[in-house]
């Protein structure tokens, strides 16, 4: 039997997610809304023996054609035939609420339930609503829920079961307007009757979007209609503003919030407003010099619960991984199929699945900040610095996180809005120096300059630079208006543990599977290039001789074909850079290495080699989360611009200090 | 007398009903769905240079940058 659709939909933060946690469970499916990078979630419950599936749609504020999100909502809404449509409400913020409600409404949907949320919540506020007169009001049923103790699940999935049923009878309430705007409303619904779109749209609700001038709206009446009938309708409504004095849009929005606002009286009481917890936190989270403070401070434990508990468990992942292939290893005869087995896939899958702790963690962390309502204040701090970059506030995240690792870092940038500054934020995220290349920084700059670390600042500091100034340059080329900054900062609210958890399970579950093929195809490639045709140190490996193909290029900066390979085998990680000059100094290590590299190169070089590392190139695991994170394109660009500015930065260091005589 | 002017220019405390919106339908629209319709009563809450306005709208906070709330009108109450 076909299953019964319920669409899930309301505001940001009104607890929506954990509803949707709440009915569904692990029963639940992350992916993509077909054909754009909005997150699509279903999910599945049984009630009385049958099964429904639930579609989270993106949270919004309205059903406008301005942003692709909302574009996804109201498409599925129109066209996706749901069963019930829940409308989560939040308690605390009815007014704003009930606009979506109504664009909703205006829809000609029937078959609706307002899920009340954050009742409590409400009442501590003041506020207090009846339930019985709010669905007596709005004509559709109300179920009041306190999402956080899971309280009123039962009585939704009965309410959901019966509406599905045809047991409930509805009259959603549509708001009215002025007799003059009901009069344009009506002279275009007019102009629509009788036509094609007149079957396929309620014609109350597409005169409303053309008298808003919605996108969308007018591309159907161009499409079915022709460009006359457009013409017709929109001089029409032209001559309506003239008469105004003002954009028909502004008129219908505010007459549509009085028209809320009377009805909000019939069920909606305020007590006295108390002034909250979340009031005396912003004194302190916005402010220009504590809010910093604070900030610092968040990041710092982010940071450390990501990193200290993280590359431990990565660590103990690999040992795992190192086991398995020494265990595997004596059962294989064939020396080749061994190597591929051991050093290639085991290794390679070891690599993918190390990161998952990580990852998990990370999106733990970001989950829960984001859940409890801070995110939004950290948007705030940094949006008019950030800005100036071509990057939204909220972009220090993953900024910050890359320190640590880019691979969470990239990940990180799905907190972002809005496409475009995903886009920018991921593509300048690999130039943040990762703890990886801290190692390969420590380590030349002790061997080259006695480990002064003004040397390594100066190496963080022209990383962050070349960071923000690729931000600014890319921004420019990648599609998509600088959206206006506006955002909620949510009441402060304990998220629900089961929500978290799940939340990032799927999460890295989907890195895994999406970042996976990539890191695993290039660790068999790399694994490839140092053993055929014979071993690396020898000189005649693949992996040797594509270094000194490289040389004459290389020389351009100063180095040899030996920082060739030493970079090849970088791009599986970092690290490896100078574990390769070890290999290939004949297994010297530690004060050794030390003093054969710094025989062999002069400080200059060495800074240089520092430099080049730390911008030259994704790792193979970055490219591998871009990927996941956008498409095989964007990570192949972000590859080719990071090789090309290493390489300028590179020649430019080299080339001014040899004529400095340095 | 009740003078309309700008939401920028309101200090922290002060409250005004929106009037206008002086931007382009995507502003527009935007605004509204957060609760800034004409007609909406606007507490400011913070009001720090350079960074974005901190208001209270229908019981909700929002915060805006300093452009966009340039572009609110507003009659001060």
């Amino acid at each position: 039997m076909v299953m019964r659709v319920v669409a899930l939909a309301g505001n940001p933060n009104v607890g929506k997610t954990t509803i949707f946690n709440d009915l569904t469970g692990m029963r639940q499916h992350v992916g993509n809304w077909p054909g754009v990078t909005v997150e699509k979630k279903e999910g599945v419950f049984e009630h009385k023996g049958e099964r429904f599936l639930v579609v989270d749609l993106p949270g919004t504020y309205s059903l406008t054609a301005h942003s692709i999100d909302e574009l996804v909502a109201r498409n599925f809404l129109l066209n996706g035939n749901p069963d019930v449509v829940v409308n989560v409400v939040d308690a605390t913020a009815v007014l704003r609420n009930l606009y979506l409600t109504m664009e909703i409404f205006e829809m000609g949907l029937k078959n609706i339930i307002i899920a009340l949320n954050k009742v409590d919540l409400a009442e501590k506020k003041g506020i207090r609503i009846d339930p019985v007169k709010m669905s007596k009001a709005l004509g559709v049923p109300v179920v009041p829920l306190n999402a956080k103790e899971g309280a009123g699940l039962d009585e939704l999935k009965d309410k959901i079961w019966e509406m599905a049923h045809g047991k409930i009878k509805t009259n959603p309430v549509l708001p009215r307007y002025d007799p003059e705007v009901e009069r344009e409303i009506e002279h275009i619904s007019k102009c629509l009757e009788g036509t094609e779109l007149a079957k396929r749209y309620p014609l109350r609700w597409l005169a409303i979007k053309l008298l808003q001038r919605d996108d969308e709206a007018m591309k159907l009446v161009l499409r079915h209609l022709g460009e006359d009938k457009l013409k017709e309708i929109m001089t029409h409504i032209g001559e309506a503003e003239a008469r105004y004095g003002r954009a028909m849009d502004l008129i219908i929005a505010s007459q549509k919030y009085e028209f809320i606002d009377g009805l909000t009286h019939e069920f909606m009481g305020h007590g006295k407003v108390k002034e909250t917890l979340t009031d005396q936190l912003d004194k302190i989270l916005v402010h220009p010099v504590y809010g910093f403070i604070v900030m610092a401070f968040v990041f710092y434990l982010v940071f450390k619960l990501v990193f200290t508990f993280g590359f431990p468990l990565q660590g103990i992942l690999d040992d795992a991984f190192g086991r398995l292939g020494e265990w595997v290893a004596p059962h294989i005869a064939n020396e080749a199929l061994r190597g591929l087995v051991v050093d290639g896939i085991i290794s390679g899958v070891g690599s993918v699945l190390s990161f998952f702790p990580l990852v998990f963690l990370l999106f733990l962390a970001l989950s829960f900040l984001e859940d409890i309502g801070y995110m939004a204040r950290v948007a705030v701090l940094m949006e008019g610095i950030l800005r100036k970059f071509g990057l939204p506030g909220k972009a220090i995240i993953p900024l910050i996180l890359g320190l640590g690792c880019n691979v969470p870092a990239v990940m990180a940038t799905r907190t972002l809005d809005k496409e475009k500054d995903r886009l920018v934020a991921m593509f300048v995220n690999p130039f943040i120096p990762c703890s990886a290349r801290l190692s390969v920084i420590s380590f030349l700059v002790g061997t080259f300059f006695g480990g002064n670390a003004l040397v390594a600042l100066a190496i963080y500091l022209l990383a962050f630079a070349v960071a923000l100034l690729s931000a600014k340059l890319v921004s420019r080329f990648v599609p998509g208006e600088e959206s206006p900054f506006v955002i909620e900062l949510p009441e402060f609210l304990l998220p629900s543990w089961k929500s978290l958890i799940l939340h990032s399970w799927e999460r890295s579950k989907e890195f895994v599977q999406k970042a996976g093929t990539v890191i695993l195809v290039g660790s068999i490639i790399i694994w490839y290039l140092s053993n055929y045709p014979v071993p690396i140190g020898t000189g005649n490996s693949y992996a040797e001789k594509l270094g000194h193909l490289l040389e004459p290029y290389l020389r351009l900066m100063g180095l040899d074909w030996k920082a060739g390979v030493s970079l090849i085998f970088g791009i599986i990680a970092k690290e490896n850079v100078i574990s390769t000059y070890s290999i290939l100094y004949g297994g010297l290590s530690g004060d050794a290495l030390k003093e054969a590299m710094m025989s062999s190169m002069t400080p200059l070089q060495g800074f240089v080699l520092a430099v080049v590392t730390t911008l030259y190139i994704p790792c193979i695991a970055t490219i591998g989360a871009i990927r996941a994170e956008s498409n095989w394109k964007w990570a192949l660009a972000v590859t080719v611009y990071m090789i090309t500015v290493a390489s300028i930065v590179g020649i430019f260091i080299w080339q001014v200090g040899t004529a400095l005589g340095l | 007398m009740n003078m309309i002017v700008p939401l920028l220019s309101l200090a922290p405390n002060e409250r005004g009903v929106v009037v206008d919106l002086m931007g382009g339908s995507n502003f527009r629209s935007r605004l509204y769905a957060m609760g800034l319709a004409p007609g909406a009563v606007v507490k400011v809450l913070g009001n720090y240079p350079r960074g974005p306005l901190i208001v209270e709208v229908s019981g909700t906070r929002i915060a805006l940058g300093r452009g966009m709330a340039a572009r609110v009108l507003v009659r001060k109450l």
